[in-house]
Protein backbone atom coordinates (compact mmCIF):
# COMPACT_ATOMS: atom_id res chain seq x y z
CA UNK A 1 0.00 0.00 0.00
CA UNK A 2 1.22 3.31 -0.96
CA UNK A 3 1.97 5.62 1.90
CA UNK A 4 -1.33 7.91 2.80
CA UNK A 5 -0.60 11.57 1.95
CA UNK A 6 -3.42 14.22 3.26
CA UNK A 7 -4.24 17.39 1.00
CA UNK A 8 -2.14 20.31 3.14
CA UNK A 9 -5.04 22.31 3.56
CA UNK A 10 -5.81 19.19 7.10
CA UNK A 11 -2.80 20.72 8.54
CA UNK A 12 -2.68 24.33 7.32
CA UNK A 13 -2.09 26.67 10.52
CA UNK A 14 -5.79 28.25 11.54
CA UNK A 15 -6.20 32.01 11.06
CA UNK A 16 -5.81 34.14 14.28
CA UNK A 17 -9.00 35.68 13.10
CA UNK A 18 -10.48 32.35 13.91
CA UNK A 19 -13.26 32.81 16.63
CA UNK A 20 -12.72 29.51 17.84
CA UNK A 21 -8.84 30.89 18.27
CA UNK A 22 -9.94 33.74 20.34
CA UNK A 23 -9.08 33.32 24.20
CA UNK A 24 -12.42 33.11 25.77
CA UNK A 25 -13.87 35.25 28.42
CA UNK A 26 -15.28 32.44 30.31
CA UNK A 27 -18.28 32.28 27.66
CA UNK A 28 -17.15 31.86 24.02
CA UNK A 29 -14.83 29.23 22.80
CA UNK A 30 -11.22 29.33 23.98
CA UNK A 31 -7.76 28.30 22.78
CA UNK A 32 -7.49 25.21 21.42
CA UNK A 33 -5.01 21.99 22.31
CA UNK A 34 -3.47 20.47 19.20
CA UNK A 35 -1.50 17.69 20.08
CA UNK A 36 1.67 17.14 17.50
CA UNK A 37 2.18 13.60 16.10
CA UNK A 38 3.04 10.89 18.00
CA UNK A 39 5.11 8.15 16.81
CA UNK A 40 2.98 5.88 14.84
CA UNK A 41 0.71 7.62 12.05
CA UNK A 42 -2.74 7.24 11.44
CA UNK A 43 -1.97 4.68 8.54
CA UNK A 44 -0.61 2.44 11.05
CA UNK A 45 -3.31 3.05 13.16
CA UNK A 46 -5.68 1.99 10.33
CA UNK A 47 -3.86 -1.09 9.17
CA UNK A 48 -4.05 -2.41 12.46
CA UNK A 49 -8.08 -2.32 12.33
CA UNK A 50 -9.68 -6.45 11.70
CA UNK A 51 -11.06 -6.22 8.56
CA UNK A 52 -14.24 -8.34 10.15
CA UNK A 53 -15.13 -5.97 13.30
CA UNK A 54 -18.50 -4.35 11.50
CA UNK A 55 -19.17 -7.73 10.68
CA UNK A 56 -19.22 -8.81 14.47
CA UNK A 57 -20.82 -5.46 15.49
CA UNK A 58 -23.79 -5.94 16.24
CA UNK A 59 -25.87 -3.71 18.79
CA UNK A 60 -29.41 -3.57 20.66
CA UNK A 61 -31.97 -0.64 19.07
CA UNK A 62 -31.87 2.02 21.38
CA UNK A 63 -33.45 5.52 21.51
CA UNK B 1 -29.91 25.29 29.80
CA UNK B 2 -28.09 22.43 27.57
CA UNK B 3 -27.30 18.85 27.40
CA UNK B 4 -26.26 15.95 25.26
CA UNK B 5 -26.74 12.42 26.21
CA UNK B 6 -24.87 9.68 24.26
CA UNK B 7 -25.73 5.81 24.12
CA UNK B 8 -22.15 4.31 23.15
CA UNK B 9 -22.34 1.08 21.22
CA UNK B 10 -20.08 -1.79 22.78
CA UNK B 11 -18.52 -4.65 21.55
CA UNK B 12 -17.22 -7.32 24.69
CA UNK B 13 -15.17 -10.21 22.43
CA UNK B 14 -17.37 -13.16 22.33
CA UNK B 15 -20.59 -11.72 23.01
CA UNK B 16 -23.60 -11.11 21.08
CA UNK B 17 -26.26 -8.60 20.97
CA UNK B 18 -28.40 -10.52 23.94
CA UNK B 19 -25.56 -10.06 26.18
CA UNK B 20 -25.62 -6.32 25.70
CA UNK B 21 -27.81 -5.35 28.70
CA UNK B 22 -26.40 -7.29 31.30
CA UNK B 23 -22.76 -6.47 29.77
CA UNK B 24 -24.04 -2.61 29.76
CA UNK B 25 -24.49 -3.04 33.21
CA UNK B 26 -21.62 -4.64 34.37
CA UNK B 27 -19.36 -1.72 32.25
CA UNK B 28 -21.39 1.01 34.38
CA UNK B 29 -20.97 -0.76 37.68
CA UNK B 30 -17.10 -0.77 37.02
CA UNK B 31 -17.08 3.32 37.45
CA UNK B 32 -14.24 3.60 39.59
CA UNK B 33 -14.70 7.22 40.85
CA UNK B 34 -16.79 8.54 43.70
CA UNK B 35 -20.71 8.19 42.28
CA UNK B 36 -24.32 8.23 44.00
CA UNK B 37 -26.99 5.23 43.31
CA UNK B 38 -30.98 5.85 43.28
CA UNK B 39 -31.87 7.17 40.45
CA UNK B 40 -35.58 8.05 40.90
CA UNK B 41 -37.01 6.73 37.79
CA UNK B 42 -40.85 8.34 38.86
CA UNK B 43 -39.78 11.62 38.06
CA UNK B 44 -39.78 10.71 34.40
CA UNK B 45 -42.39 10.53 31.62
CA UNK B 46 -41.12 9.60 28.50
CA UNK B 47 -44.62 8.86 27.63
CA UNK B 48 -46.29 12.17 27.87
CA UNK B 49 -46.24 14.41 24.58
CA UNK B 50 -46.07 17.98 23.45
CA UNK B 51 -49.67 17.90 21.97
CA UNK B 52 -51.13 17.59 25.31
CA UNK B 53 -51.77 13.94 25.53
CA UNK B 54 -49.95 10.69 27.10
CA UNK B 55 -49.82 7.63 25.09
CA UNK B 56 -50.12 3.83 26.46
CA UNK B 57 -47.17 2.29 25.21
CA UNK B 58 -43.70 3.60 22.97
CA UNK B 59 -43.18 1.20 20.21
CA UNK B 60 -40.70 -1.27 20.08
CA UNK B 61 -38.31 -2.35 17.45
CA UNK B 62 -39.94 -6.07 16.86
CA UNK B 63 -36.26 -7.34 15.77
CA UNK B 64 -34.83 -5.85 18.74
CA UNK B 65 -37.67 -7.54 21.00
CA UNK B 66 -36.33 -11.01 20.40
CA UNK B 67 -33.75 -10.19 23.10
CA UNK B 68 -36.73 -9.35 26.17
CA UNK B 69 -38.32 -12.57 25.50
CA UNK B 70 -34.98 -14.94 26.83
CA UNK B 71 -35.97 -14.64 30.77
CA UNK B 72 -33.00 -12.03 30.74
CA UNK B 73 -33.42 -9.19 32.97
CA UNK B 74 -35.82 -6.55 31.72
CA UNK B 75 -34.07 -2.97 29.73
CA UNK B 76 -35.83 -1.46 32.33
CA UNK B 77 -35.57 -2.58 35.42
CA UNK B 78 -33.91 -0.28 38.03
CA UNK B 79 -30.70 -2.70 39.33
CA UNK B 80 -30.46 -3.52 35.68
CA UNK B 81 -30.71 0.05 34.56
CA UNK B 82 -27.58 0.17 37.51
CA UNK B 83 -28.23 4.98 37.48
CA UNK B 84 -24.23 6.30 38.74
CA UNK B 85 -24.66 9.85 39.03
CA UNK B 86 -21.28 11.39 38.96
CA UNK B 87 -19.38 13.97 40.97
CA UNK B 88 -19.54 16.13 37.89
CA UNK B 89 -23.28 16.20 38.02
CA UNK B 90 -23.44 13.50 34.92
CA UNK B 91 -25.67 10.57 34.65
CA UNK B 92 -24.23 7.06 33.98
CA UNK B 93 -26.17 4.54 33.43
CA UNK B 94 -27.52 1.17 31.23
CA UNK B 95 -30.12 2.47 28.32
CA UNK B 96 -31.18 -0.59 26.72
CA UNK B 97 -27.88 -2.38 26.11
CA UNK B 98 -26.00 1.01 26.30
CA UNK B 99 -24.02 2.45 28.05
CA UNK B 100 -25.12 6.30 28.14
CA UNK B 101 -23.23 8.89 29.15
CA UNK B 102 -25.59 11.85 30.02
CA UNK B 103 -24.02 15.30 30.27
CA UNK B 104 -24.42 17.75 33.44
CA UNK B 105 -26.68 20.43 32.62
CA UNK B 106 -24.64 23.29 30.84
CA UNK B 107 -25.00 26.89 30.10
CA UNK B 108 -22.07 27.79 27.93
CA UNK B 109 -21.39 25.53 24.72
CA UNK B 110 -17.31 25.25 25.78
CA UNK B 111 -18.70 23.54 28.94
CA UNK B 112 -20.88 21.56 27.52
CA UNK B 113 -17.78 20.14 24.70
CA UNK B 114 -15.49 19.47 27.79
CA UNK B 115 -18.67 17.48 29.56
CA UNK B 116 -19.75 15.50 26.55
CA UNK B 117 -15.99 14.94 25.78
CA UNK B 118 -15.18 13.94 28.93
CA UNK B 119 -18.24 11.35 28.69
CA UNK B 120 -15.56 9.63 26.15
CA UNK B 121 -13.18 9.22 28.61
CA UNK B 122 -15.24 7.77 31.34
CA UNK B 123 -16.55 4.92 29.23
CA UNK B 124 -12.54 4.49 28.13
CA UNK B 125 -11.83 3.93 31.71
CA UNK B 126 -14.61 1.87 32.46
CA UNK B 127 -13.71 -0.64 29.25
CA UNK B 128 -10.36 -0.69 30.49
CA UNK B 129 -12.08 -2.10 34.08
CA UNK B 130 -13.66 -4.38 32.28
CA UNK B 131 -10.63 -5.51 30.23
CA UNK B 132 -8.56 -6.02 33.66
CA UNK B 133 -10.88 -8.43 34.54
CA UNK B 134 -11.25 -10.27 31.13
CA UNK B 135 -8.85 -13.72 30.14
CA UNK B 136 -6.21 -11.86 28.74
CA UNK B 137 -6.07 -9.77 25.16
CA UNK B 138 -10.13 -9.94 25.56
CA UNK B 139 -11.32 -6.74 23.95
CA UNK B 140 -13.92 -4.00 25.09
CA UNK B 141 -14.58 -1.48 22.62
CA UNK B 142 -17.00 1.41 22.70
CA UNK B 143 -18.04 3.75 19.87
CA UNK B 144 -19.60 6.92 20.03
CA UNK B 145 -21.38 6.52 17.51
CA UNK B 146 -25.06 5.38 15.84
CA UNK B 147 -25.29 2.59 14.27
CA UNK B 148 -24.02 -1.15 13.80
CA UNK B 149 -24.33 -1.35 9.68
CA UNK B 150 -27.32 -3.79 10.62
CA UNK B 151 -30.34 -1.75 11.51
CA UNK B 152 -29.90 -1.22 14.71
CA UNK B 153 -29.67 2.38 15.78
CA UNK B 154 -28.77 4.35 19.48
CA UNK B 155 -29.16 7.66 20.09
CA UNK B 156 -27.38 11.12 20.56
CA UNK B 157 -29.52 13.15 21.93
CA UNK B 158 -29.86 17.01 22.49
CA UNK B 159 -31.68 19.04 25.25
CA UNK B 160 -32.49 22.27 25.02
CA UNK B 161 -34.56 24.24 27.94
CA UNK B 162 -37.14 26.64 25.73
CA UNK B 163 -40.12 28.81 26.00
CA UNK B 164 -43.16 27.14 26.59
CA UNK B 165 -44.74 30.15 24.60
CA UNK B 166 -44.25 28.93 21.49
CA UNK B 167 -47.27 27.45 19.76
CA UNK B 168 -45.96 23.59 19.18
CA UNK B 169 -46.80 23.14 15.92
CA UNK B 170 -45.08 26.84 15.19
CA UNK B 171 -41.86 25.54 16.26
CA UNK B 172 -42.31 21.75 14.74
CA UNK B 173 -43.03 23.92 11.31
CA UNK B 174 -40.18 26.02 11.94
CA UNK B 175 -37.63 23.52 13.01
CA UNK B 176 -38.44 20.95 10.49
CA UNK B 177 -36.16 22.11 7.65
CA UNK B 178 -33.80 23.23 10.10
CA UNK B 179 -33.22 19.85 11.16
CA UNK B 180 -33.38 18.23 8.09
CA UNK B 181 -30.85 20.67 6.51
CA UNK B 182 -27.92 20.63 9.69
CA UNK B 183 -26.52 17.29 8.85
CA UNK B 184 -24.46 18.76 6.46
CA UNK B 185 -22.81 20.69 9.51
CA UNK B 186 -23.37 17.70 11.61
CA UNK B 187 -23.26 14.69 10.40
CA UNK B 188 -20.85 12.01 11.15
CA UNK B 189 -20.88 10.15 7.95
CA UNK B 190 -21.45 6.46 6.93
CA UNK B 191 -20.90 3.66 4.48
CA UNK B 192 -23.98 2.29 3.18
CA UNK B 193 -27.72 2.97 3.88
CA UNK B 194 -29.78 0.62 6.35
CA UNK B 195 -33.60 -0.03 6.75
CA UNK B 196 -34.57 0.23 10.64
CA UNK B 197 -34.85 -3.01 12.28
CA UNK B 198 -33.76 -5.18 9.22
CA UNK B 199 -30.75 -7.29 11.16
CA UNK B 200 -29.42 -6.98 7.75
CA UNK B 201 -26.32 -5.89 6.45
CA UNK B 202 -26.04 -1.91 5.33
CA UNK B 203 -26.08 -1.77 1.01
CA UNK B 204 -24.91 0.50 -1.24
CA UNK B 205 -21.15 1.56 -2.03
CA UNK B 206 -21.23 5.23 -1.74
CA UNK B 207 -21.19 7.38 1.68
CA UNK B 208 -23.48 9.32 3.36
CA UNK B 209 -23.52 12.66 5.81
CA UNK B 210 -25.49 10.96 8.18
CA UNK B 211 -25.52 7.84 10.74
CA UNK B 212 -28.92 8.80 11.80
CA UNK B 213 -31.17 9.63 8.92
CA UNK B 214 -31.98 6.22 7.42
CA UNK B 215 -34.14 5.84 10.58
CA UNK B 216 -36.30 8.43 10.89
CA UNK B 217 -40.01 7.10 9.42
CA UNK B 218 -42.47 10.04 10.49
CA UNK B 219 -42.37 13.85 11.53
CA UNK B 220 -43.33 13.98 14.72
CA UNK B 221 -43.46 12.07 17.72
CA UNK B 222 -43.19 10.65 21.08
CA UNK B 223 -41.10 7.37 20.11
CA UNK B 224 -38.09 7.19 20.09
CA UNK B 225 -36.77 3.36 20.03
CA UNK B 226 -39.03 2.72 16.77
CA UNK B 227 -40.75 4.46 13.66
CA UNK B 228 -38.43 7.55 14.78
CA UNK B 229 -39.31 11.40 14.02
CA UNK B 230 -37.22 13.63 13.44
CA UNK B 231 -38.44 16.09 16.22
CA UNK B 232 -38.98 14.03 19.28
CA UNK B 233 -42.93 15.34 21.04
CA UNK B 234 -41.72 14.34 24.29
CA UNK B 235 -42.97 16.40 27.47
CA UNK B 236 -40.46 15.95 29.85
CA UNK B 237 -39.07 19.52 31.36
CA UNK B 238 -37.51 18.83 34.33
CA UNK B 239 -39.04 22.17 35.75
CA UNK B 240 -41.36 24.62 35.72
CA UNK B 241 -43.65 22.79 32.60
CA UNK B 242 -46.07 25.94 32.86
CA UNK B 243 -43.12 28.25 31.45
CA UNK B 244 -40.57 25.62 29.68
CA UNK B 245 -40.08 23.17 27.27
CA UNK B 246 -37.33 20.69 27.32
CA UNK B 247 -37.19 20.30 23.49
CA UNK B 248 -35.53 16.35 23.22
CA UNK B 249 -33.48 16.35 20.43
CA UNK B 250 -32.83 12.68 18.60
CA UNK B 251 -31.87 13.26 15.56
CA UNK B 252 -28.32 13.94 15.51
CA UNK B 253 -25.56 12.06 15.36
CA UNK B 254 -22.96 11.76 17.47
CA UNK B 255 -19.98 13.75 16.89
CA UNK B 256 -15.89 13.55 18.21
CA UNK B 257 -15.20 16.79 16.15
CA UNK B 258 -15.39 19.44 18.41
CA UNK B 259 -16.42 22.23 16.06
CA UNK B 260 -19.32 19.86 14.86
CA UNK B 261 -20.98 19.84 18.69
CA UNK B 262 -20.23 23.60 18.52
CA UNK B 263 -22.43 24.34 15.56
CA UNK B 264 -24.58 21.56 16.21
CA UNK B 265 -25.56 22.59 19.92
CA UNK B 266 -24.73 26.57 19.12
CA UNK B 267 -27.03 26.77 15.80
CA UNK B 268 -29.71 24.89 17.35
CA UNK B 269 -29.85 27.19 20.47
CA UNK B 270 -30.47 30.29 17.91
CA UNK B 271 -32.57 28.80 16.23
CA UNK B 272 -34.75 27.95 19.23
CA UNK B 273 -34.10 31.80 20.39
CA UNK B 274 -35.11 33.00 17.04
CA UNK B 275 -38.60 31.05 17.89
CA UNK B 276 -38.98 32.45 21.16
CA UNK B 277 -38.72 35.66 19.78
CA UNK B 278 -41.44 35.19 17.75
CA UNK B 279 -39.14 34.97 14.24
CA UNK B 280 -41.00 31.65 11.94
CA UNK B 281 -39.65 30.03 8.55
CA UNK B 282 -42.65 29.44 7.20
CA UNK B 283 -41.65 29.88 3.48
CA UNK B 284 -38.91 27.44 4.33
CA UNK B 285 -41.06 24.03 4.53
CA UNK B 286 -40.30 21.46 2.92
CA UNK B 287 -42.52 18.77 0.60
CA UNK B 288 -41.53 15.88 2.27
CA UNK B 289 -39.21 15.98 5.35
CA UNK B 290 -39.24 12.54 5.96
CA UNK B 291 -37.83 11.91 2.15
CA UNK B 292 -35.83 14.66 2.19
CA UNK B 293 -33.47 14.12 5.09
CA UNK B 294 -32.43 10.64 3.77
CA UNK B 295 -32.42 12.66 0.21
CA UNK B 296 -29.92 14.83 1.86
CA UNK B 297 -27.52 12.28 3.69
CA UNK B 298 -26.72 9.99 0.70
CA UNK B 299 -26.67 12.56 -1.60
CA UNK B 300 -23.51 11.61 -3.40
CA UNK B 301 -23.12 14.77 -5.51
CA UNK B 302 -23.45 16.93 -2.10
CA UNK B 303 -25.64 19.47 -3.90
CA UNK B 304 -28.57 18.78 -1.15
CA UNK B 305 -31.07 19.85 -3.19
CA UNK B 306 -34.87 19.21 -2.15
CA UNK B 307 -38.50 19.80 -3.11
CA UNK B 308 -40.06 23.07 -1.63
CA UNK B 309 -43.51 22.43 -0.32
CA UNK B 310 -44.89 26.29 -1.93
CA UNK B 311 -43.36 24.27 -5.20
CA UNK B 312 -39.52 24.72 -6.98
CA UNK B 313 -36.39 23.31 -5.05
CA UNK B 314 -34.09 24.84 -2.79
CA UNK B 315 -30.18 23.56 -1.42
CA UNK B 316 -30.03 22.67 2.20
CA UNK B 317 -27.07 25.38 2.13
CA UNK B 318 -29.59 27.86 1.37
CA UNK B 319 -31.93 26.57 3.89
CA UNK B 320 -29.15 27.15 6.30
CA UNK B 321 -27.94 30.43 5.91
CA UNK B 322 -31.82 31.57 5.84
CA UNK B 323 -31.78 30.40 9.58
CA UNK B 324 -28.25 32.03 9.80
CA UNK B 325 -29.17 35.28 8.40
CA UNK B 326 -32.38 35.69 10.80
CA UNK B 327 -30.01 34.89 13.06
CA UNK B 328 -27.29 37.07 12.89
CA UNK B 329 -29.82 40.41 11.98
CA UNK B 330 -31.02 39.99 15.55
CA UNK B 331 -28.47 38.41 17.99
CA UNK B 332 -25.00 39.83 16.44
CA UNK B 333 -23.17 41.20 19.54
CA UNK B 334 -25.25 39.38 22.32
CA UNK B 335 -22.60 37.66 23.78
CA UNK B 336 -19.67 36.21 22.59
CA UNK B 337 -20.88 32.80 22.29
CA UNK B 338 -23.54 34.08 20.13
CA UNK B 339 -20.84 35.62 17.58
CA UNK B 340 -18.60 32.50 18.04
CA UNK B 341 -21.52 30.45 16.65
CA UNK B 342 -22.76 32.93 13.50
CA UNK B 343 -19.34 33.70 12.80
CA UNK B 344 -18.46 29.60 12.56
CA UNK B 345 -21.95 29.00 11.19
CA UNK B 346 -21.24 31.29 7.88
CA UNK B 347 -17.16 29.94 7.48
CA UNK B 348 -18.45 26.25 7.43
CA UNK B 349 -21.28 27.09 4.86
CA UNK B 350 -19.10 29.20 2.67
CA UNK B 351 -16.68 26.11 2.77
CA UNK B 352 -19.59 23.62 2.05
CA UNK B 353 -20.83 25.58 -0.94
CA UNK B 354 -17.07 26.32 -2.39
CA UNK B 355 -14.97 23.48 -1.48
CA UNK B 356 -16.40 20.99 1.43
CA UNK B 357 -13.10 18.82 1.78
CA UNK B 358 -11.38 22.03 3.24
CA UNK B 359 -13.63 20.65 6.34
CA UNK B 360 -11.39 17.71 6.87
CA UNK B 361 -10.17 19.59 9.89
CA UNK B 362 -13.78 20.99 11.73
CA UNK B 363 -16.65 18.03 10.65
CA UNK B 364 -16.96 14.56 11.53
CA UNK B 365 -18.65 13.55 8.15
CA UNK B 366 -15.91 15.33 6.07
CA UNK B 367 -12.69 14.38 8.50
CA UNK B 368 -14.14 10.38 8.22
CA UNK B 369 -14.81 11.19 4.44
CA UNK B 370 -11.02 12.19 3.49
CA UNK B 371 -9.52 9.69 6.16
CA UNK B 372 -11.26 6.69 4.43
CA UNK B 373 -11.21 8.13 0.84
CA UNK B 374 -7.30 8.19 0.92
CA UNK B 375 -6.69 4.40 2.08
CA UNK B 376 -9.76 3.47 -0.12
CA UNK B 377 -8.29 4.79 -3.58
CA UNK B 378 -4.61 3.27 -2.19
CA UNK B 379 -5.67 0.37 -1.71
CA UNK B 380 -8.48 0.45 -4.59
CA UNK B 381 -11.33 -0.72 -2.64
CA UNK B 382 -14.95 -0.03 -2.82
CA UNK B 383 -16.92 1.72 -0.17
CA UNK B 384 -18.78 -1.35 1.18
CA UNK B 385 -15.67 -3.21 1.22
CA UNK B 386 -15.67 -4.79 5.10
CA UNK B 387 -12.92 -3.24 5.57
CA UNK B 388 -13.96 0.20 4.95
CA UNK B 389 -17.30 -0.67 6.82
CA UNK B 390 -14.22 -1.67 10.08
CA UNK B 391 -12.82 1.68 9.44
CA UNK B 392 -15.99 3.49 9.45
CA UNK B 393 -16.51 2.08 12.77
CA UNK B 394 -13.03 2.67 14.42
CA UNK B 395 -13.44 6.07 13.59
CA UNK B 396 -15.65 6.39 16.32
CA UNK B 397 -13.75 4.19 18.93
CA UNK B 398 -13.56 6.16 22.36
CA UNK B 399 -9.35 4.43 22.31
CA UNK B 400 -7.11 6.98 22.58
CA UNK B 401 -4.98 4.44 21.26
CA UNK B 402 -7.16 2.94 18.88
CA UNK B 403 -9.95 5.20 17.41
CA UNK B 404 -9.22 6.84 14.40
CA UNK B 405 -10.76 10.31 15.73
CA UNK B 406 -8.22 10.39 18.29
CA UNK B 407 -5.90 9.77 15.55
CA UNK B 408 -6.53 12.56 14.07
CA UNK B 409 -7.06 14.34 16.71
CA UNK B 410 -3.11 13.13 17.83
CA UNK B 411 -2.01 14.51 14.55
CA UNK B 412 -2.58 17.69 15.01
CA UNK B 413 -5.12 17.51 11.75
CA UNK B 414 -8.48 18.99 13.77
CA UNK B 415 -9.24 22.13 15.38
CA UNK B 416 -9.89 22.01 19.07
CA UNK B 417 -12.11 23.85 21.00
CA UNK B 418 -11.36 22.90 24.42
CA UNK B 419 -8.22 21.79 25.76
CA UNK B 420 -7.24 18.48 27.01
CA UNK B 421 -6.73 19.57 31.18
CA UNK B 422 -10.88 21.35 30.28
CA UNK B 423 -11.85 17.41 28.77
CA UNK B 424 -10.08 15.79 32.60
CA UNK B 425 -11.67 18.24 35.03
CA UNK B 426 -14.99 17.74 33.55
CA UNK B 427 -14.88 14.42 34.15
CA UNK B 428 -15.16 14.54 37.91
CA UNK B 429 -15.76 18.56 38.16
CA UNK B 430 -19.17 20.32 37.50
CA UNK B 431 -19.58 22.86 34.79
CA UNK B 432 -18.81 26.07 37.10
CA UNK B 433 -21.72 28.34 35.39
CA UNK B 434 -24.15 25.73 35.80
CA UNK B 435 -26.17 26.14 39.17
CA UNK B 436 -27.90 22.31 39.44
CA UNK B 437 -24.75 20.28 38.38
CA UNK B 438 -22.89 22.05 40.77
CA UNK B 439 -25.31 21.16 43.55
CA UNK B 440 -25.85 17.86 42.57
CA UNK B 441 -22.10 17.25 42.65
CA UNK B 442 -20.72 18.62 45.19
CA UNK B 443 -23.59 16.33 47.13
CA UNK B 444 -21.97 13.55 45.44
CA UNK B 445 -19.04 14.12 45.96
CA UNK B 446 -18.79 15.22 49.60
CA UNK B 447 -22.00 12.76 50.74
CA UNK B 448 -22.93 9.98 48.41
CA UNK B 449 -23.58 7.28 50.70
CA UNK B 450 -26.26 9.68 51.94
CA UNK B 451 -27.75 10.23 48.55
CA UNK B 452 -31.41 8.27 48.57
CA UNK B 453 -33.27 9.43 45.58
CA UNK B 454 -31.83 11.97 42.69
CA UNK B 455 -33.22 12.98 39.70
CA UNK B 456 -32.83 15.71 36.81
CA UNK B 457 -34.96 18.06 39.38
CA UNK B 458 -34.49 17.40 42.46
CA UNK B 459 -32.19 15.21 45.07
CA UNK B 460 -32.94 13.06 48.73
CA UNK B 461 -30.36 13.21 51.05
CA UNK B 462 -30.62 10.87 54.34
CA UNK B 463 -28.62 11.70 57.48
CA UNK B 464 -29.91 10.26 60.86
CA UNK B 465 -33.13 8.91 59.46
CA UNK B 466 -34.16 11.95 58.40
CA UNK B 467 -34.79 12.70 54.27
CA UNK B 468 -34.54 16.29 53.09
CA UNK B 469 -34.89 16.79 49.15
CA UNK B 470 -32.87 19.67 46.48
CA UNK B 471 -35.57 21.06 44.91
CA UNK B 472 -33.13 22.11 41.80
CA UNK B 473 -36.38 24.71 40.34
CA UNK B 474 -35.16 26.92 43.65
CA UNK B 475 -31.23 26.28 42.76
CA UNK B 476 -31.47 27.65 39.19
CA UNK B 477 -31.10 31.27 39.76
CA UNK B 478 -28.15 31.00 42.27
CA UNK B 479 -25.28 32.04 41.60
CA UNK B 480 -23.23 29.01 40.76
CA UNK B 481 -19.67 30.38 42.21
CA UNK B 482 -21.22 31.61 46.00
CA UNK B 483 -22.78 27.96 45.34
CA UNK B 484 -19.74 26.23 44.78
CA UNK B 485 -17.74 27.98 47.96
CA UNK B 486 -20.50 27.61 50.10
CA UNK B 487 -21.28 23.73 49.91
CA UNK B 488 -18.20 22.74 49.48
CA UNK B 489 -17.14 24.14 52.91
CA UNK B 490 -19.79 21.93 54.26
CA UNK B 491 -19.08 18.65 56.29
CA UNK B 492 -22.69 17.17 56.82
CA UNK B 493 -25.95 16.91 54.82
CA UNK B 494 -27.51 19.35 57.39
CA UNK B 495 -24.84 21.73 57.18
CA UNK B 496 -25.15 21.57 53.40
CA UNK B 497 -29.05 21.98 53.34
CA UNK B 498 -28.47 24.90 56.02
CA UNK B 499 -25.66 26.28 53.82
CA UNK B 500 -28.30 26.18 50.76
CA UNK B 501 -31.48 26.87 51.88
CA UNK B 502 -29.52 29.91 53.42
CA UNK B 503 -28.92 30.90 49.91
CA UNK B 504 -32.22 30.17 48.85
CA UNK B 505 -33.74 32.44 51.03
CA UNK B 506 -31.21 34.94 50.11
CA UNK B 507 -32.35 35.08 46.68
CA UNK B 508 -35.82 34.37 47.34
CA UNK B 509 -35.75 31.11 45.09
CA UNK B 510 -37.01 29.31 48.60
CA UNK B 511 -40.55 30.76 48.07
CA UNK B 512 -40.65 28.91 44.49
CA UNK B 513 -43.07 25.93 45.28
CA UNK B 514 -42.30 22.95 43.91
CA UNK B 515 -44.31 19.22 42.61
CA UNK B 516 -42.53 15.91 42.93
CA UNK B 517 -41.69 16.46 38.85
CA UNK B 518 -39.14 19.15 40.16
CA UNK B 519 -41.17 21.50 38.40
CA UNK B 520 -43.27 24.30 39.96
Amino acid sequence: MQEMKFDDRLTRPMPTSDPLRKQGDGDGPSKPDVKRPETRNILDRMKRVDPDQAKRYRQRSGQ
Amino acid sequence: MIGIETEYGIYVEGKGAQDLVAEATHLVKLYPGVAATGWNYKNEHPRRDMRGFTVDHLSIDPTDAQFEQTNRPHSTDVEVRSDRVLTSGARLYNDHGHPEFSTPECRTLQELIAQDRAGERVMQLCAEKRMSRMSEGGLVALYKNNTDYHGASYGTHESYLTGRGVPFEELLQSVLPFFVTRQIITGSGKIGMEQSGSGSEATGNFYQLSQRSDFFTTIASVDTLYNRPIVNTRDEPHTDPRKFRRLHVICGDANLCETSTFLKVGTTLLTLRLLEAGWRAKEMSLRDPVNAIKQISRDEKRKWIVDRLSGGTIGAVDIQRFYLAAARERFTGLSPDTDAVLTEWERVLNALESDWLSLADSLDWVAKYALLSEFREAEGLPWNDSTMRSLDLEYHNVDPEAGLYYGLEQEGRVRRIVTEEEIVAAMTTPPAASPRPVVRGIAVRKFAPSVSSVSWGEMTLNENGQSRVVRMTRVDDLDPTKLTETLSATTTPSSFFSSLEQLEREAGTDKIPVDENGGA
